[in-house]
This record gives structure tokens, C-alpha cells and sequence, in this order.
């Protein structure tokens, strides 16, 4: 009875609410969230150029954010082909280079990777990284973010195999510069 | 002009512009499933926004929703909306008359009806005042300003055609929005293009932007004999034979000239208004 209740997962109470949440994200370059609805014309464009489907556009559920992109990054992870930013016709998505992408911040919940709990010795996420050593490094083989040059790609995320609670892994990407607070 | 005199009813309009909807939709068809499955994105996008290689296409009514409710300028946005803009000066709503999947389903929807009913001319059940169209206009850019997001940009029903044909190429499902489109066409059955012709901010701008246009139908009063038939024949209720194709709201479709068994009907190409 309870599960019936629940909001489908990112689906907020109000129609005007941001979606973008813990491993929901905006493609590379979005202006901040406050912006990003009255900018956006959903023409898909960005959906359509994205060879991986990484870029879904978000359906009447989420109020006036139908038809914006988002990165659900569990699923499928922006690979940082940079496609989108160059075919935005309305500058909601800003043309970045790859290093300046900040979709958000990855953080690794080490009370549930098995490397940091001493369970094993997993280091997907450092595998992974497209920047290795650059924003995963490991210390005592135990893998961190380095958060200068994170760009919250979610590659890790995807490649993380611990299912923690409500479809997290043991490395999350936190939208924190997708408000013009965070990005203070 | 010569090849204009004559017999109007020979420039067949209505299969002119059947076969260029239907070329329209075929590439709003294409379009995602080139994106996708062949990752070419030599052409991009539908109504909001379409690419052909570099040259980028911005609807003029998206284009000012997100520069009103975002209040910040982007020269690129600004760039993209020229050309459509221009069409709009010059032509008029031909968007609405010659591209737009809406009026290509309707007509499609008219000959089929037509063809059950034998009948060579539809009813039109009720009417509305023609000024609810450009309150339709303004109506939706003040709700757009107060909630501060667009709402024809996700809510348009040729924009909704081409996010499901996307939806359905890329990720083979639809989405709930386009019930939309499904009441727009069954409001034909009441009236035809209803939401053409009192509802679509869209075509509202189009129409303002176009009042001056230089394309119009033009009546040659000599050979009219006041049947009164292109009246009937107008989807959108006007009456060419009373300055009808001079409205600011006719989309220069052609089904007059076609219709008019006299030819006194003509598309007509002004170089001053």
C-alpha cells in the first residue's frame, strides 16, 4: 500500500519543482536550474544528437520541465561527447570544453563501497573514470574524487556494481552546481 | 504572368500542397531516426528549432517565450529566429498552411471524410469570434511570464508531432503529452482547424508578423460570379471573395484558387502593401 503512494522516483510535488536530484541530471553546460525551464524550447535537439541515449527529455509528469533533457546517469552515463552543447539553438546548454563540464560532484558513500568498508577490493569507479587520476586517484588502493576536476559524468555511478538504498551505488553524483547558489 | 491566367482551377493546389506536407513529415520521420541509427545530424530537431547542416531554424513564438520568461538574450536564438521571421513577413502563415503536421492530419482526415460522405464541402458546427485567436497570443505569453516557464514550448501540438515521432524512433514509447494532439484533431469534428483558428498562439504571431504580407489571394472581380464556393471552401472560415485572402489570418494554402471553378482566385505577389 505504501509503495503505491510513493512518487514515481525524481517526480516532485509540484509542478514547477526542479527534477534534478541525486543521479538525475542535466546534460554538460546547462545554465543554472533556476533558468533552465524558461530557456529551454524542447526542441530535443541535444536528445537527438546524443549517440549513447544518454539524454532522455523528461515527460508530463514533471510539470513544466516536459520535454527539458535530463541524464538519468544509473541508467545511462554522459560519455562527454560534448555533441549536445554544440547543438543547443538557445544557449541553455552553454559550449564548454570537456574539463569545464560540471553536471555535479560524484561522492563515494563509504559506509556502503565494499573497498572502504574492507569487504573487498572493487575499484570500478577509478577504472572507469574518463579521468583517471584526474578526478578518481586511489590512496591505500581506496578510491577518491578529486573535486576540482570531477565533472559529475556519472560514469562511475554506472559502472559502480553496490546497489545501495533507493537505486543509489556506493558512488553518487550530487547536483550541487545546478543551482545559482551552488554555483555561488 | 501568363502562366497564371487562364483557368485557375487547373493549378492544383490541394495536390501541391498534400505532396509537400506529406515531403515535411517524411522528413520530420527521417530526421530522428538519421540522428540515431545512423548518427548522421546533417538535419536536426522539428518545430522549436530545425537544423539543415549549419543553417538553424528558430519558431518565432519559441524563440520569444524563452527570451521573455528567461529575460536573457542569446545571439545565436536571435540569429535562428531570421529566417522564420522573414517567411512569416513575406508569405504570411504558410507555416501553418503548407507544413505544419496538424493541417497535413486535418486534410488528410477532410478527403477521408469527404470521401464517406460524398460530400465536397464540410460543415463547420460552431463559431467563434476570430479575435480569440490574438487573445490566445497574448493570453499565453502573460501565463508564460507569470509562471515564469514556457508553456506553448512543450504543450505545441506540431512540436508535440515531432517529440513523439522522436520518442517513438529513439526510444520506441511515446509520451502522455500527446493526447494533445488527439483534441486538437477532434476538435476538427466540431468545427475545422478550430484550434487553428481561434486557439494557436503560434499561428496568432505568425499571422501578426504576416499581416503585411507581400503573398496574398488576390480576386479578380471581373470573372468572379459570386457562387460564394471558396468561402465554403476555406478551412479557416474566411471569405476570399470579401478580401478573405488579405486577412492577416489566412495561411495561403491555396484551396480557393483551386476550388474556384471560375479562376478568379490567384496567389498574388505584391511588391508594396
Amino acid at each position: 500500500m505504501v509503495m503505491a503512494l510513493t512518487p514515481a522516483a525524481g517526480v516532485q510535488g509540484s509542478l514547477l519543482d526542479s527534477p534534478v536530484g541525486v543521479n538525475l541530471l542535466r546534460p554538460p553546460g546547462a545554465v543554472e536550474e533556476e533558468l533552465f525551464p524558461a530557456k529551454c524550447i524542447r526542441c530535443g535537439r541535444c536528445v537527438e544528437v546524443c549517440p549513447y541515449r544518454s539524454i532522455v527529455p523528461l515527460d508530463a509528469r514533471y510539470g513544466v520541465h516536459a520535454g527539458t533533457p535530463a541524464v538519468f546517469v544509473a541508467k545511462i552515463p554522459c560519455y562527454l561527447c560534448m555533441k549536445c552543447v554544440e547543438v543547443c539553438p538557445t544557449g541553455t546548454l552553454r559550449r564548454i570544453a570537456l574539463k569545464e563540464t560540471r553536471m555535479g560532484l560524484a561522492e563515494i558513500d563509504k559506509h556502503v563501497c565494499v573497498t572502504w568498508r574492507d569487504e573487498g577490493l572493487c575499484r570500478t569507479c577509478y577504472n572507469v573514470c574518463p579521468l583517471k587520476e584526474e578526478a578518481i586517484k586511489l590512496d591505500e588502493l581506496r578510491p577518491y574524487i578529486v573535486e576540482e576536476a570531477c565533472t559529475g559524468c556519472g560514469i562511475c555511478v554506472h559502472g559502480c556494481p553496490v546497489a545501495g538504498e533507493r537505486g543509489r551505488k556506493a558512488v553518487n553524483i550530487h547536483p550541487i552546481y545546478s543551482t545559482r547558489q551552488g554555483r555561488g | 504572368m501568363h502562366g497564371a491566367s487562364g483557368r485557375g482551377g487547373s493549378r492544383n493546389y490541394d495536390r501541391l500542397r498534400l505532396l509537400v506536407q506529406a515531403g515535411a513529415f517524411a522528413l520530420l520521420v527521417a530526421t530522428p531516426v538519421l540522428n540515431a541509427h545512423f548518427h548522421i545530424s546533417f538535419l536536426q530537431g522539428w518545430f522549436q528549432s530545425f537544423s539543415i547542416g549549419h543553417l538553424w531554424f528558430v519558431s518565432p513564438l519559441e524563440g520569444i517565450e524563452s527570451i521573455l520568461t528567461s529575460r536573457t538574450i542569446y545571439i545565436p536564438l536571435l540569429v535562428g529566429m531570421v529566417p522564420t521571421l522573414l517567411v512569416a513577413l513575406l508569405l504570411g502563415r504558410v507555416f501553418c498552411g503548407w507544413i505544419c503536421p496538424i493541417h497535413f492530419f486535418s486534410d488528410l482526415s477532410d478527403r477521408t471524410i469527404r470521401l464517406f460522405k460524398g460530400r465536397r464541402i464540410l460543415r463547420d458546427r460552431l463559431l467563434l469570434p476570430g479575435s480569440l485567436l490574438w487573445a490566445s497570443l497574448v493570453g499565453e505569453l502573460l501565463l508564460a511570464m507569470i509562471l515564469g516557464a514556457p508553456i506553448f514550448v512543450f504543450l505545441s501540438p506540431p512540436g508535440l508531432v515531432g517529440r513523439e515521432l522522436m520518442m517513438l524512433v529513439i526510444f520506441h514509447t511515446l509520451v502522455l503529452e500527446g493526447v494533445v494532439v488527439a483534441v486538437v484533431l477532434a476538435m476538427n469534428l466540431v468545427t475545422r482547424r478550430m484550434f487553428c483558428r481561434y486557439f494557436c498562439p503560434l499561428g496568432a504571431l505568425l499571422a501578426l508578423i504576416g499581416s503585411r504580407r507581400r503573398l496574398t489571394v488576390s480576386l479578380d472581380r471581373e470573372g468572379c460570379t459570386g457562387c460564394g464556393r471558396c468561402g465554403r471552401i476555406c478551412p479557416l472560415g474566411l471569405d476570399p471573395a470579401t478580401g478573405g485572402g488579405e486577412d492577416p489570418r489566412c495561411w495561403n494554402c491555396g484551396a480557393c484558387v483551386a476550388g474556384c471553378a471560375q479562376g478568379a482566385l490567384r496567389f498574388r505577389w505584391s511588391s508594396r502593401r
